[in-house]
């Protein structure tokens, strides 16, 4: 005997839908939404971007005077809400009411307070209790720290010629600031709001970030083609990355969830893939690369890596299964740095 | 219990011990990271003012090319506990800059760079090698330096003629000029470049030629070159003249109207804003052209907006120019060979200098390096257009095009960098 299909009254299979969409709906609150956030240098404003869709979402512009106005470095709140983004002018050594460093909210994309950080800060870290953002002032050589709050400069250092990187290490207790011109990094005890320290790093350092424990610290040198890696309880280099002349490494995008850290190879139109348990390199990914990624970010969740690439006016996506592009996306003009924001999901 | 006052002594002793510990504490910091102890010296031998607006220009520029150098690497150093100054004397003529080498070497310099002119650098080549100072050459691009007159002891901060004269080569053909015509001097230099121009032509550009060249003596009429020009069928007209030659000819070729686009060799002098006024001031047209050189001010990346920016707020909003570059770079040089190159000693800086594996920036996008067989930085070099009305002595020229391309990812960059002047297969340089 064939069996027979068992019959369910009609409010049943009603009943069992509408659990199934409140169960699935419930499921999907949960879940975190990213945004990518990339600055664009030269448009003078943002794109942001869904990362479930790969669709430009918003456009949030920065200034009505693309060209004279440039957003660059960026950097996340801890819990992912608020974006910081460094705004300068393109006249470096002239103080314009541009400089300064604004915050998005990641919920709305609303421009929801700015504050003044003079001498053309390139680029911002967030306190790991999201009270202070750090900012390298490329045109005056110094780093300086910032309450969130109250927009006050808490203090300023003197550090190397053309000042680009910054980082606070996740224990709070140190900021690292790189300088371009002069190959070093300077310490700042944030604690004591002291320098500690300068040291040497590769050639043209660009960008400093610290490992997930913040034992290490990672610090790119363009010109170098290098990553120096950082012994953070001694502050000494311990190690470099040679990737190679010409590699061309800028931003670093350091994987929450595992040890590899994601490197944009700029002028080479590449990303770099490093296993930090041996500091070796894993891939090199150049296929369907954008031109001159320059900014790289990392989803929360370690499966897609987004390069802002400055030449294409592009984001390429890589998926960090295959490690390979899986797609691209319009940007505006002059991509340059990339962040990712967190919407949270709701209980 | 009452506190004793502090007597002088004791205080002193406070005071000598914190500096000792400071000292000892920077030492330490210097030492870990294998840091010269000593106080690091660069000399740099200056050309005086002459009263000559376009000599002047490149004396005013190379001054303020080492006063910012001075400036900048000695705020370096201190941040890592290390005594750093540049040195610099006046000098002009062979005798008189070996005189100068010799001081700066006496107060302390480890290396010295200079030489504007041909017999200059000569002079400092020869002192070089024979006392064994590593020696940078600012601004004679004369080939022999590379080749027969090549010294262990040089390097070459200055581009070589070969490398200008491939650049002009190449921007001119691809812009359609195919007929060449060469005004020269009468002096060895020039021989060498015309010599080495029309091999460039005829072994690079298969479509384009010489159609002729003419030697002028200084301040020769140039009435008969001008009629072998327009009777050559020349499309581009290059001077291989001293720059203010070369504009007294542009005179000459603008008052005859002749329908050719002219270029000249760019000497330090004629890699200046004060050269570009006086060209087209001379010949509004045809001396409002392009230019080739080694640096330019409206360059706007690769960190050079940094760089000339800081110039222009440092020197009263004048343009950074070749010879100001080329002091700041040898200074940042000689820099990285001390700090890098484990030593100020000779071997240990020319050893550093002549590595391929030393890389270094020189704020044109690229990491560089010296060429082994002759001391020749790699870089790439630019073309200017000279602005016809532009009274704004920084947009008076703009920069408007960058040979070798250096954004070429999947090439080699010292291959990339080596397309223009002369490989190791073809030098008479043995070092």
């Amino acid at each position: 005997m064939r069996p027979q299909p068992r019959r369910f009254p009609r409010y049943a299979v009603l009943v069992s839908l509408v659990a199934a969409l409140a169960l699935g709906a419930a499921f999907a609150q949960e879940e975190d939404a990213y945004r990518l956030y990339v600055a664009n240098e030269y448009s003078a404003d943002i794109t942001v971007v869904d990362t479930a869709t790969s669709e430009v979402i918003d456009t949030i512009t920065i200034s009505g005077r693309p060209g004279e106005v440039r957003p660059r470095g960026m950097a996340v709140s801890p819990d992912g809400r608020i974006i910081y983004v460094s705004i300068s002018d393109f006249n470096p050594q002239i103080e314009t009411p541009e400089d300064k460093i604004v915050a998005i909210d990641v919920s709305t994309n609303e421009v929801v307070g700015e504050f003044r950080a003079g001498g053309n800060p390139e680029r911002v870290a967030v306190s790991p209790d999201g009270t202070q953002v750090w900012a390298a002032l490329e045109a005056i050589a110094q780093g300086a720290g910032y309450d969130v709050a109250t927009g006050e400069q808490l203090a300023n250092f003197r550090v190397g010629v053309e000042a680009e990187g910054v980082a606070v290490s996740p224990d709070g207790k140190w900021v690292y600031i790189t300088a371009e011109a002069t190959h070093t990094v300077t310490v700042v005890d944030r604690e004591n709001l002291e320098v500690v320290k300068h040291f040497l790093v590769g050639n043209r350092p660009r960008v400093v970030e610290f490992s997930n424990d913040g034992s290490r610290a990672y610090v790119s040198a363009e010109i170098g083609g290098t990553i120096s890696v950082v012994d953070t309880s001694t502050h000494t280099v311990i190690e470099t990355i040679n990737l190679g002349l010409d590699s061309r490494p800028v931003e670093i995008a350091v994987d929450p969830t595992s040890s590899r850290i994601y490197v944009a190879g700029g002028g080479t139109s590449a990303v770099y893939v490093i296993d930090t348990t041996d500091n070796s390199l894993v891939e090199t990914i150049r296929e369907q690369m954008g031109r001159r990624p320059w900014g790289i970010a990392i989803t929360p969740d370690g499966t897609r890596v987004y390069t802002a690439n400055g030449l294409s006016d592009s984001i390429s996506v890589i998926d960090t299964e295959c490690l390979c592009v899986i797609g691209s996306i319009q940007a505006g003009r002059g991509a340059h740095s990339a962040e990712i924001g967190v919407i949270p999901g709701e209980d | 219990m009452t506190r004793r006052p502090t007597s002088r002594r004791s205080m002193l002793r406070t005071v000598t011990g914190l500096i000792a510990f400071v000292a000892l504490t920077l030492n330490a910091t210097v030492a870990a990271q294998g840091l010269p102890a000593e106080p690091l010296r660069v000399g740099v031998v200056l050309p005086p003012e002459t009263g000559d607006p376009l000599s002047d220009a490149v004396a005013t520029s190379a001054a303020s090319g080492a006063v910012m150098a001075d400036e900048e690497f000695a705020f370096n150093a201190e941040m890592l506990g290390i005594d750093f100054a540049v040195l610099s004397r006046e000098a002009t003529g062979a005798d008189a800059v070996v005189v100068a080498a010799q001081e700066l070497v006496a107060e302390g310099a480890f290396v010295v760079a200079g030489g504007f002119s041909f017999e200059e650098t000569a002079a400092l080549a020869a002192w070089s090698a024979e006392e064994g100072v590593p020696y940078l050459n600012l601004g004679s691009s004369a080939d022999v330096f590379r080749n027969e007159q090549c010294e262990a002891t040089m390097f070459h901060v200055a581009p070589s003629a070969a490398m200008y004269l491939d650049s002009l080569a190449g921007w001119y053909v691809r812009s359609g000029y195919r007929e060449w015509f060469f005004v020269r001097g009468t002096d060895p230099e020039s021989s060498a470049q015309l010599q080495r121009m029309e091999r460039g032509l005829r072994d690079r550009h298969f479509g384009a030629r010489s159609v002729g060249e003419v030697a002028l003596e200084p301040d020769e009429d140039p009435a008969e070159a001008v009629d072998r020009i327009r009777r050559s069928g020349a499309t581009v007209v290059v001077l291989l003249l001293p720059a203010g030659e070369q504009v007294r000819v542009l005179g000459a070729l603008e008052e005859a109207d002749l329908n050719v686009v002219v270029t000249g060799f760019p000497y330090p002098e004629a890699q200046t804003r004060a050269f570009y006024d006086a060209s087209r001031d001379t010949a509004s047209e045809l001396g409002s052209g392009h230019r080739a050189s080694a640096w330019e001010a409206t360059l706007d990346a690769y960190g050079a907006r940094e760089l000339n920016a800081r110039y222009r707020l440092r020197f009263e909003d004048r343009p950074m120019e070749t010879p100001a570059w080329a002091v700041y770079q040898a200074v940042k040089l000689g820099y990285e060979a001390a700090f890098f190159g484990g030593g100020i000693d000779a071997d240990s800086v020319l050893g550093y200098l002549g590595s391929d594996t030393s890389v270094f920036d020189v704020w044109k996008g690229i990491g560089t390096t010296f060429r082994p067989w002759d001391g020749q930085l790699r870089q790439s070099l630019y073309l200017v257009k000279i602005s016809a009305s532009e009274e704004d002595p920084f947009t008076l020229a703009t920069l408007v095009g960058e040979l070798p391309a250096i954004y070429m990812p999947g090439t080699d960059p010292v291959e990339r960098l080596d397309q223009i002047g002369d490989l190791a297969a073809v030098t008479r340089c043995d070092r």
